[in-house]
């Protein structure tokens, strides 16, 4: 069963927002779990609100994460803030 | 320096936007003898150190010509390659899986003027830009890693340990006097985002202190559930301090679990551990990829730690030597260092390199330790 | 006069292996004296600046660069490593300087004309310094400002038809030895696998949704001059089925010394003359050959195709005819719980361009499926393989066991047996115990 995108983003934003106090960034196995979906399904959602500048990726080079775009600690200390 | 733009619109990054085009068809770069006799190619032969021949089943040959360079490379050098491949190849160049530039040419007579061409240009400081070598039983191109020049969590530079160590064994790049080919290989920290695990010597950077912890901006600049995420064997937990009267959130990292990886410092800049004195290389030895003869191996540490000595690291670059030599002068032919290693036993190598044994060099780091361990009377005096 | 004194780097200069501070320096020159007039894109002392402060570490043995993990392009989750100078008064020209990867085409062949199109490029708007290549395989660009990233990306897409390579939680750029473009030896055709499955997966490459990083690579023969044995999650290694070919006429030459043993790469010392017994017949690890009244003989059946008679003698052995390859999975470096080697998954799969290499995608996506679901965070393939075992891969890719999986069976009877392989299964009525043994 597809999952339905609206329903989905909301269900991303809201559980992200809530942990926003102590941590900005997720592994994609987070979202798939907020989802409750296969990772392929999950894949499509999670895509699309990067193309709509919901999320944004954050790379240790290595391995890949995603947070809301903007939020974090990260983007200071980058220097990418502004 | 006035900004110029490509076309691109930042209010609009959908506008117009190419993605998942892949990289450009091999077919679009194949020299014409390439194209020809793909597939057909019937043997080879290294005419002298640095130049192969092909012979295909329709009786085309393609001559390569093989030359070092470091994989570091200015536009102006690569400039200088097209150059001379438009000059002598028909427009076509490639590079090997190890750093090493490779201009092929379609008869023999086209050969010479070639490589003398390449003999002939050398930077200023005297350094050749494209010695022909690094073919069959001797040393070839070391491949490495970004070091000092743009890594954040290197244990040493890996150009100029490089530089240095293809200096000393440079006979050796254009020479075949070994028993089998040698592979060196260099990666600035055990991330070994160049995996170096299963090269005949293998020199690697390692890091020997713990993070420091710059505990009154780390909660402003950092994730602390991100920092301690990051850490691989779980030696960093939350901690509150005191700093100035105020108490601030921070981490604590308990520094006999740390394995010196700097994940930590990738997630969270608050928490460096690059030092001076701490820093160093470790040379590992004996791996081989190829199934040829034995099975592939991974490499064993042999040197536990020799300092940085930038510029020119000659004590790295002299125990290379002394492996090199030890090597050749022992091992019979076709055999692979690791595999000359283990039919001499690793005592013997001890003896014949001069490296000395020490208690750093016994594995007890997780469950493979154990089968490292000699477990037989069968051992050398 | 330099901007900065670099009295430790110059002395990288001397000696005869290529010296990259002589190339730096050239490099600098050029920028400053900018004949052709590039409109520079980033400062014009970029690489002054990148000398300096590596002289600096040079000076204090410690890097002077920190991560950056939210620059990309848009859309991407993959491609660019952000980088950016802990010294950047010091140093301005260099204070961002973060590395594009570039998706090299497969096998490193180039035309000059596309190589100058990627330095004019690179000179415009980046520093002009590369690495050619990178250690998975990609060109890299070394060193840009953040807001040319994305204008990098556009021209490259538009004018270059070129897309970036992988980094991070994605499929990583894959990469090829030569194969058939020039190697007798392959017995499949690397780059266009390479290609076609680069090609295949660019959602995955790009947008990051596996537990780790992903590798393929692929090697012709069992030399594995692309070690993807020791590096990739994924090796496709070249192999035969049928029998080495001989060529007994070209065996002779060999003997009589008409042509050089391993194609001549032992040529630097000499070694005395070829001894077919002792070079080819004695290494082998089968013992599967002999060489009698001037015949070479293999018994191929028990031949473990490792190459090093067709190496001694290529002009006198091919491999076969029935060619194909080895799927081995689940390599990668030690970190962390140690190096692990590939290991043989499919001993044998038909390399088809035909139907578009569909059995080697099963494959892949069956075990992506697994990965994808059951991989922890930073998991590489290889580590859940130990967690879960073989049998699991087996499973999930229906892949009946064989002897060839092991190097040896199990040195311990503990066998995780299904309650269906035990007759009765495991239910059982205590009440009819107790009718024959007493409590």
């Amino acid at each position: 069963m597809a999952l339905e995108y609206e329903e989905s983003k909301q269900k991303i934003i809201e559980a992200l927002q809530k942990k926003s106090k102590s941590k900005s960034k997720f592994y994609f196995s987070d979202l798939a779990k907020i989802l409750d979906a296969k990772p392929r399904e999950a894949k499509k959602i999670v895509t699309q609100m990067v193309q709509e500048g919901i999320l944004e990726f954050w790379s240790s080079g290595s391995t890949s994460m995603y947070g809301l775009k903007g939020t974090g600690k990260q983007a200071g200390a980058e220097h990418e803030d502004g | 320096m006035a900004f110029i733009s490509s076309g691109y619109d930042p209010e609009n990054p959908m506008k117009d936007r190419i993605t998942d085009i892949g990289p450009r068809n091999f077919e679009e770069f194949y020299p014409p003898v390439i194209k020809d006799n793909k597939g057909k190619w019937l043997y080879h032969e290294i005419l002298q150190s640095g130049v192969l021949v092909h012979v295909s089943e329709t009786g085309d040959e393609v001559y390569t010509v093989r030359a070092g360079g470091a994989r570091l490379m200015s536009v102006s050098l690569v400039r200088e390659i097209c150059d001379i491949a438009d000059k002598h190849c028909g427009g076509y160049v490639r590079w090997t899986t190890r750093n090493n530039v490779e201009f092929m040419v379609d008869s023999k007579d086209k050969v010479q003027p070639l490589l003398d061409d390449l003999q002939s240009r050398k930077f200023p400081g005297g350094s050749y830009k494209f010695p022909v070598g690094g073919t069959g039983a001797g040393i070839t191109n070391i491949v490495h890693t970004q070091g000092w020049i743009h890594c954040h969590t290197p244990a040493t530079d890996a150009s100029g340990p490089v530089k240095a160590v293809m200096d000393e064994v440079f006979e050796d790049f254009r020479n075949m006097r070994l028993p089998a080919h040698l592979r060196i290989s260099l990666a600035c920290c055990l991330n070994m985002c160049g995996a170096v695990h299963c090269s005949d010597i293998a020199i690697l950077g390692y890091h020997r202190k713990p993070p420091m912890i710059d505990h009154e901006y780390l909660d402003k600049m950092c994730e602390v559930p991100l920092a301690i995420a990051s850490c691989p064997t779980a030696a960093i937990k939350p901690k509150k301090v005191e700093i100035g009267g105020k108490t601030v959130n921070s981490v604590e990292v308990n520094n006999s679990r740390c394995m010196y990886c700097g994940n930590c410092y990738t997630m969270c800049p608050c928490l460096p551990l690059q030092d001076k004195e701490g820093d160093g290389i470790v040379l590992m030895v004996g791996g081989k990829v190829s199934n040829r003869i034995s099975a592939p191996k991974f490499s064993k540490v042999a040197v536990a730690f020799i300092p940085n000595e930038p510029p020119r690291w000659p004590q790295t670059a002299k125990t290379i030597k002394k492996i090199v030599e030890a090597y050749s002068a022992d091992a019979n032919k076709y055999e692979r260092l690791g595999d000359w290693a283990e039919r001499i036993g690793w005592e013997r190598f001890f003896e014949k390199t001069g490296l000395e044994f020490t208690h750093h060099l016994i594995d007890d780091f997780r469950d493979p330790a154990y089968y490292t361990w000699r477990q037989t009377t069968q051992f050398k005096f | 006069m330099a901007k900065h004194e670099t009295p430790l780097l110059d002395q990288l200069e001397s000696g005869p292996w290529p010296s990259f501070v002589s190339d730096m320096k050239q490099e600098a020159e050029s920028r400053a004296k900018n004949v052709n007039n590039v409109e520079f894109q980033i400062p014009k002392d970029v690489i002054e600046d990148l000398m300096g402060v590596l002289e600096l570490s040079y000076k204090d043995g410690t890097t002077h660069w920190k991560h950056g993990g939210i620059v990309g392009v848009f859309g991407y989750g993959g491609g660019v490593i952000g980088r950016y100078c802990d010294q950047p008064e010091s140093f301005p020209g260099v204070a961002h300087f973060h590395t594009l990867r570039v998706n090299q085409p497969s096998g490193h062949f180039y035309s000059t004309e596309y190589l100058r199109q990627l330095c004019d490029l690179w000179e415009f708007r980046g520093s002009g310094l590369t690495n050619m290549h990178g250690s998975t395989g990609d060109i890299i660009f070394l060193g840009t400002t953040t807001p040319q990233l994305e204008e990098i990306f556009y021209e490259m897409t538009h004018k270059l038809d070129q897309d970036l390579g992988g980094s991070g939680s994605n499929l990583r750029t894959p990469s090829d030895c030569i194969g058939q473009a020039r190697c007798e030896y392959a017995c499949y055709d690397t780059q266009d696998l390479c290609t076609h499955l680069t090609q295949e997966y660019q959602d995955e490459l790009h947008r990051p949704a596996f537990p780790y990083k992903f590798k393929f690579k692929f090697d012709g023969c069992p030399n594995c001059c692309v070690a993807s044995i020791a590096r990739a999650d994924m090796s496709f290694i070249g192999t035969w089925k049928d029998d080495i070919r001989i060529d007994q006429d070209a065996v002779k030459g060999y003997v009589n010394g008409e042509f050089k043993p391993n194609g001549g790469s032992h040529s630097g010392r000499d070694w005395g003359p070829f001894d077919i017994q002792k070079e080819v017949i004695d290494l082998c690890p089968t013992k599967c050959m002999r060489y009698e009244n001037g015949k070479l003989e293999i018994n191929n059946r028990e031949c473990t195709r490792c190459m090093h008679c067709i190496n001694v003698m290529p002009r006198a052995l091919r491999p076969g005819k029935q060619t194909g390859c080895s799927i081995l999975v689940g390599a990668k470096a030690p970190i962390l719980d140690g190096a692990q080697m590939s290991s043989l998954l499919l001993p044998f799969v038909e390399v088809n361009k035909e139907n578009d290499y569909q059995e080697v995608k099963d494959v892949i996506e069956s075990i992506w499926d697994w990965w994808m679901e059951e991989g922890k965070n930073r998991e590489r393939l290889g580590e859940l393989m130990k967690r879960q075992g073989f049998q699991k891969l087996l499973e999930v890719t229906g892949v009946d066991p064989i002897p060839q999986h092991v190097s040896e069976p199990r040195h311990n009877p503990y066998i995780f047996w299904k309650e269906e392989e035990v007759p009765g299964g495991w239910e059982r009525d205590i009440n009819e115990f107790r009718k024959h043994h007493k409590r």
